[in-house]
């Protein structure tokens, strides 16, 4: 039903085809249409509630802020979507962000383009999740294991690589994709300096909108996609249906690598410096964003567009309670508590 | 009449695990329309003798012939093109999707754009599906909100849709009920009457004697008997299934009855 459509409806007519829609659908159906608006009330609530207590919350520049803030924690927790929903997990994705930075920084100090560098961070980013990958499928270790052991390497390797110390000086054009937006206007005032009349879209939200699409496209048109989701519901069906196990979960590791790779590439074009000690504990942000947008760790149940939202409350929370002066260890504990609750409640609802 | 040509012929299948043999020198042959009970203890082999018809498990000996032509049968995808769809116990069904992704599970109809083609796809597996059950009804549910009898239909919808020639059967009514094992043994009818052969492998003497037209008994790997089944009785199969042989003074039934 167009917006459209619905303004020229009376509201009983309205409420009668939510009627009819909503008796047209299945039990299953339903459950997915509360747990989505649960989700995006919630987040709505929490807008709601921040831009009472808080003059600064509501404004375009906090969006833009909350927005860029955002983007870390959704590229990593799309492509940690994908490995929760094969019945994985991937705890490597901040130390590879790190890597997959230091290495884009070191390159273009080394003199390469800066596309060049850029584009080698977030293979660095790939061969890691492949790496990951092999040692699932082929060494057949626990997920839990093999990413952990990355996650020391892929830190190690960052910091061996640099030193230990931030890579910088490293030009205004690295900047580009971190800072830049599309669609910026100024104009020049009265008194000489510029005025912004429209900030823009920053290229890392672009960046995150487009990732999601084309993942959530992934997910939900294509085969690979559909096996995805079948090797986290059953894997042993899923071979026996004539499924290739080993290569579905090979792709969602090389995804989940090259997601962090995208994201140390933003990341450290945002700081115009490479920071082997960047991104610290980001996985762990990444799955709870995954988790409270409706991701079972169990696998096969869980959507992008969820992890979105999930990402979105995370660091309006964090934002917000930094607006109303709470501290960041109080912060700590609320969204601790907000993790539990989420995953209960959804829960009780695959319970029911 | 002549009896039509077989199209499986088993032969000499052995399958060893270093010294073990799990299967040793079985011969069987499978006809259009025909159903064969297999039947042993746990631990028989009758379930790795099925799994090497599959494709699951690889024979260390034999040969295994489909429509009179030698097969490898190296894995469960190969079987597959041989017409051989295998309905496991535990139901290979994805508990997450719907059952027209189960049923395409693997096999997945695309659009020309190479993207999944959901609409054709829900679209014949409810042909599919109704052809077996006409009340089957939500098929856009998750599969984790079916019941044993639905999830079985499901299976076996997905053998049929893909033209298999031999359905190999695993226990298939010990999780359900009365209704829903009589609706499967309804099922198995219509595959008969579709021409398409059956390896049943039942714990079950009661659905063997109601389904099946020949039953072969295993003990210790090997093959210790192939009967038509109304030359049998219960105690015959018993006999067979625990001592490995009939009694000495043993006739066939349908003889004695005559």
């Amino acid at each position: 039903m167009s917006g459209e459509r619905i303004s020229t409806c009376s509201d009983a007519e309205v409420k009668g085809r939510f009627a009819r829609l909503w008796s047209h659908m299945n039990g299953d159906e339903r459950k997915d249409v509360v747990q989505k608006f649960a989700a995006v009330f919630s987040l709505m609530a929490l807008i709601v509630v921040f831009s009472v207590t808080s003059d600064a919350f509501f404004s375009v520049g906090n969006a833009m802020t909350v927005s860029l803030q955002t983007t870390s924690i959704a590229l990593l927790g799309i492509g940690v979507t994908v490995v929760i929903l094969t019945g994985g997990i991937d705890l490597s994705v901040g130390s590879v962000l790190a890597l997959s930075g230091t290495v884009a920084g070191l390159l273009v100090k080394d003199g390469w383009p800066i596309w060049a560098a850029m584009s080698m961070g977030v293979l660095t980013g790939m061969v890691c999740g492949c790496i990951n990958g092999f040692v699932v499928t082929r060494l057949r270790l626990a997920p839990f294991i093999a990413t952990l052991g990355m996650m020391l390497i892929a830190r190690g390797l960052a910091l061996q690589l640099t030193g230990a110390a931030p890579v910088s000086q490293l030009g205004e054009a690295f900047g580009v994709l971190g800072n830049g937006s599309l669609f910026r206007t100024l104009s020049v005032g009265a008194n000489g300096l510029p005025k912004v009349i429209f900030p823009g879209i920053p290229y890392p939200v672009l960046i995150m909108i487009v990732m999601a699409i084309i993942v959530a496209f992934i997910l939900r048109r294509l085969a690979i996609g559909r096996h995805i989701y079948a090797v986290g519901s059953n894997e042993q069906a899923s071979r026996l249906a004539g499924v290739n196990v080993n290569s579905t979960k090979m792709f969602a590791y090389a995804t989940s690598g090259f997601m962090a790779g995208i994201c140390g590439i933003v990341l450290m074009s945002r700081l115009v410096t490479a920071q082997p000690n960047e991104g610290i504990m980001y996985e762990l942000d990444a799955i709870a964003a995954a988790v409270i947008g409706g991701t079972s760790l169990m696998g096969g149940v869980g959507t992008i567009s969820g992890t979105m939202i999930g990402a979105f409350v995370i660091s309006i929370l964090r934002n917000g309670l930094n607006m109303n002066g709470v501290s960041s260890f109080i912060q700590q504990i609320i969204i601790g508590c907000v993790i539990i609750g989420a995953v209960y409640i959804d829960h009780l609802r695959n319970r029911r | 009449m002549v009896a039509p040509a077989p199209i499986v012929e088993m032969k000499n299948i052995g399958k060893r695990f270093g010294g073990i043999h799990a299967v040793e020198n079985v011969s069987v042959e499978l006809r259009p329309g025909e159903v064969v009970g297999v039947l042993g203890h746990n631990g028989a082999g009758k379930s790795c003798l099925m799994k090497i018809l599959s494709g699951a498990m690889n024979r260390t000996d034999g040969t295994i012939m489909v429509n009179g032509e030698e097969v490898a049968l190296a894995n469960p995808i190969e079987a597959r093109h041989c017409g051989i769809e295998t309905i496991y116990q535990s139901l290979a069904l994805a508990d997450h999707l719907d059952a027209p992704a189960n049923l395409f599970l693997g096999r997945e109809l695309k659009t020309r754009f190479g993207t999944l083609d959901d609409k054709r796809m829900e679209m014949e597996a409810r042909q599919a599906l109704r052809q077996l059950n006409p009340n089957f009804k939500n098929i856009t549910d998750t599969v984790l909100n079916m019941s044993g009898g639905q999830r079985q239909v499901i299976a076996i919808a997905r053998a049929i849709y893909f033209n298999a020639r031999v359905v190999i059967m695993d226990e298939p009514t010990a999780a359900l009920g009365p209704s829903e094992t009589a609706m499967v043994a309804e099922l198995i009818e219509k595959l008969r009457e579709q021409g398409i052969g059956i390896f049943l492998i039942s714990h079950d003497l009661n659905d063997v004697f109601d389904l099946c037209d020949r039953v072969m008994v295993m003990k210790n790997g090997q093959n210790v008997g192939t009967h038509a089944i109304d030359e049998v009785t219960k105690d015959d199969l018993l006999n067979l299934i625990i001592l490995g042989k009939l009694p000495d003074n043993w006739s066939p039934r349908n003889l004695v009855a005559s």
